[in-house]
């Protein structure tokens, strides 16, 4: 085990359903990984065991060198955890609820007063300070819980879909408070349905389902390695309601799977190709003479991804070649 | 910053420090809550009211008895002070048999219904440092109750009759009460999910505890040889369960029922063989050949009950509490739990 979150064959089962079969995990430091998964996938319980909240039937994990199994103390010290539902005290300020937690870590008072200041500086809850917990917003309630998982300035975060319930203009705001934490050295582990969020958001993913990791590594390598189509949607200017010319000129191109018409008056075009493939195919559009007003992929890599991975009859994937140095890597 | 971070290093007596600084961390933020606005003065001036609007009602019933029934007597005024004693240590032993468990009968199961406990848990703060941290924030409102007592019971002065060593004695029943039934409430919050729950089984713990045992004992007692029927007699063998009650109760049938322990110590304040000495005499039947003049002139030996009492009531104390920490530790080796339906746990995704 070399990153500073690993894990080997955890298996965790409630009564007779296996949640986590059998998963490895080795991320390095300074990553912000993304587990994605659909519901029930296991990246919930994955995480709640890394958090010490539960013991796995099989297997072990480390976190800073400690291990889940013997040194939960040593791995709550090393990482802070966001829940992905997690509720506020009643009758306790904003500085208040961090000023306990605060102490729960042995954190001295002098320590304690400075350390609530800059943490709700950095979550933007300065002006907040004498409010009462239950009356902030979501948005901010979550900012705060990530303040907590700060007080005691961890190497690690575990973050359960810290983005649920909000709002886009929340959701941008958490973001850039992930950005600013990995600057500052954190390595976090974010769990979250909300895909080209992560997309843009992580250093690498992996995709989850049934307690098993199909796909993982950076965005780009596994789109690489697993060949997944992509959707390019084509705006050409063309004379009257004439679309199927292009259309047709598209799906006899190589690579092009399907070439359909959009009610919207542009052409969704199923492409397997990479992104070379992609660019040679617009160049010889426009070199064909076809008036190509706009030429842009129809949803993320990221989803792409997930949807082809965790289809019912996913692409069957082979192992990633063992590279030198490799920042991360999962396998099943 | 390294590759992997190492384990912190070890302190001396760093797993104690870290117990008490929970504890604190713990206690501090549930007095900050319970303290907070005007509802602890609020509750705090009611208490007060009611314990000295019954000692109001006790010493003019007393008085009126005494004078009405002996005439002014040279030992009246020691029979009200006597009387006000008894009345203001069971009246606050029934207001700690309610809120003590009541304070704690929430303290975990809140914590899962408002779910912080998983906050809480993945800090380094250990679930001994919780649980006692709890107990201690839920205590400390009970004992401030208990202290702000203090001054309508030395009432008891002014009367006579009552020592200040009786005093002390009827207040460490109460701690120990306090203590004991705070323990059973916070037991059954950390093993219930509800809160409404856990407030409806404490309450019958109280109830079976109190009541219960006496109505038990009573029966058990009117059943065996020393007081109704014999069960050697003829038609007695045929009653089955009955026929097994051949000896009386035992004693420590009611060491966690604090009335009785607190009978016991109104015990020690009679000068003859009054109410309540024949009761701890009904419970504990001592057998008094032996027993000094002084112990056994009115047939009953005094402190004995409430000390082994309030015993029972630490021993039952630290079983509850190793079984709540048992059950607030993700990571517990015993499983405790009531039998529920099987499905998926709760707040877990898979």
């Amino acid at each position: 085990m070399s990153g500073i979150v690993t894990a080997r064959g955890l298996v965790k089962r409630y009564d007779r359903t296996l949640a986590v079969a059998g998963l490895d995990l080795d991320i390095a430091e300074g990553e912000i990984f993304g587990l994605v998964g659909p519901n029930g996938a296991g990246k919930t319980t994955t995480l709640r065991i890394l958090a010490t909240l539960l013991v796995p039937d099989a297997g072990d994990a480390e976190i800073g060198g400690a291990s889940v199994r013997r040194n939960p103390n040593d791995v709550r010290r090393v990482l802070g955890f966001m829940p992905d539902v997690f509720g506020v005290y009643d009758d306790m300020k904003v500085w208040e609820y961090l000023d306990f937690f605060a102490r729960c870590y042995g954190i001295p008072a002098d320590r304690r007063r400075r350390m609530i200041g800059d943490l709700l500086e950095l979550v933007d809850l300065g002006p907040r300070r004498d409010t009462y917990v239950q009356s902030l917003s979501r948005g901010m309630q979550q900012r705060l819980c990530l303040a907590h998982t700060l007080v005691h300035d961890p190497q690690v975060l575990l973050l359960d879909e810290p983005a649920s319930g909000l709002d886009p203009r929340a959701r941008v705001e958490l973001r850039e408070l992930l950005r600013e934490l990995r600057s500052l050295g954190k390595t976090i582990l974010v769990s979250s349905h909300i895909l080209p969020e992560l997309e843009e958001l992580c250093t690498s993913v992996a995709i989850i389902d049934r307690g098993q990791v199909l796909a993982h590594g950076r965005v780009a390598d596994i789109e690489r390695r697993l060949r997944v189509g992509a959707v390019f949607r084509a705006r050409v200017l063309v004379d009257g309601e004439a679309l199927d010319g292009p259309r047709t000129w598209f799906a006899g191109q190589p690579d092009v799977v399907t070439a359909e018409i959009l009610s919207d008056g542009t052409i969704e075009i199923g492409f397997h190709g990479d992104d070379e493939g992609a660019a040679r195919l617009l160049a010889a559009a426009v070199g064909s003479g076809l008036r190509i007003v706009s030429f842009a992929r129809a949803a993320s890599d990221l989803e792409e991804l997930f949807l082809q991975v965790t289809a019912p009859d996913p692409v069957v994937m082979a192992p990633p070649p063992p590279v030198p140095g490799a920042p991360t890597g999962w396998r099943t | 910053m390294t590759a992997v971070a190492h384990p912190p290093t070890r302190r001396p007596f760093g797993a104690a420090r870290d117990v008490v600084n929970g504890i604190v961390a713990v206690g501090v933020k549930e007095l900050r809550g319970r303290m907070r606005g005007r509802r602890a003065f609020v509750v705090l001036t009611i208490h007060l009211l009611l314990v000295a609007g019954f000692a109001w009602m006790v010493e003019s019933f007393a008085e009126r008895t005494v004078t009405s029934n002996f005439g002014s007597t040279f030992s009246a005024s020691a029979d009200i002070g006597r009387a006000l004693f008894t009345g203001l240590v069971l009246l606050l032993t029934l207001i700690v048999l309610v809120l003590a468990p009541a304070s704690t009968a929430g303290a975990i199961s809140l914590e899962r219904e408002k779910q912080t406990l998983d906050l809480l848990t993945t800090t380094p703060i250990s679930s001994l440092a919780i649980v006692l941290g709890k107990l201690f924030s839920a205590l400390t409102w009970v004992f401030l109750l208990l202290a702000a007592s203090i001054p309508v019971t030395a009432l008891v002065f002014t009367f006579g009759g009552v020592g200040p060593e009786d005093v002390i004695r009827g207040y460490v029943v109460l701690l120990g009460t306090a203590i004991g039934f705070g323990s059973i409430g916070l037991f059954v919050s950390a093993l219930v999910k509800r809160t409404q729950a856990a407030t409806v089984i404490n309450l019958v713990a109280v109830i079976g505890l109190t009541v219960g045992t006496t109505i038990v004992f009573i029966f058990w007692t009117a059943m065996t040889g020393s007081q109704g029927f014999l069960p050697d007699e003829p038609g007695v063998r045929d009653q089955g369960f009955l026929a097994t009650l051949t000896r009386r109760p035992p004693e420590a049938l009611m060491y966690l029922n604090p009335f009785v322990a607190q009978l016991d110590v109104v015990c020690g304040t009679e000068t003859g063989f009054g109410t309540t000495c024949q009761v701890i005499n009904g419970v504990t039947a001592r057998d008094l050949a032996g027993v000094g003049f002084e112990e056994a002139q009115f047939g009953v030996a005094r402190d004995s009950f409430w000390p082994r009492s309030l015993l029972a009531l630490g021993v039952v104390s630290l079983l509850l509490i190793i079984l709540s920490v048992q059950l607030v530790s993700p990571t517990r080796r015993w499983r405790l739990r009531l039998p529920r339906p099987r499905r998926r746990p709760a707040g877990s995704e898979t």
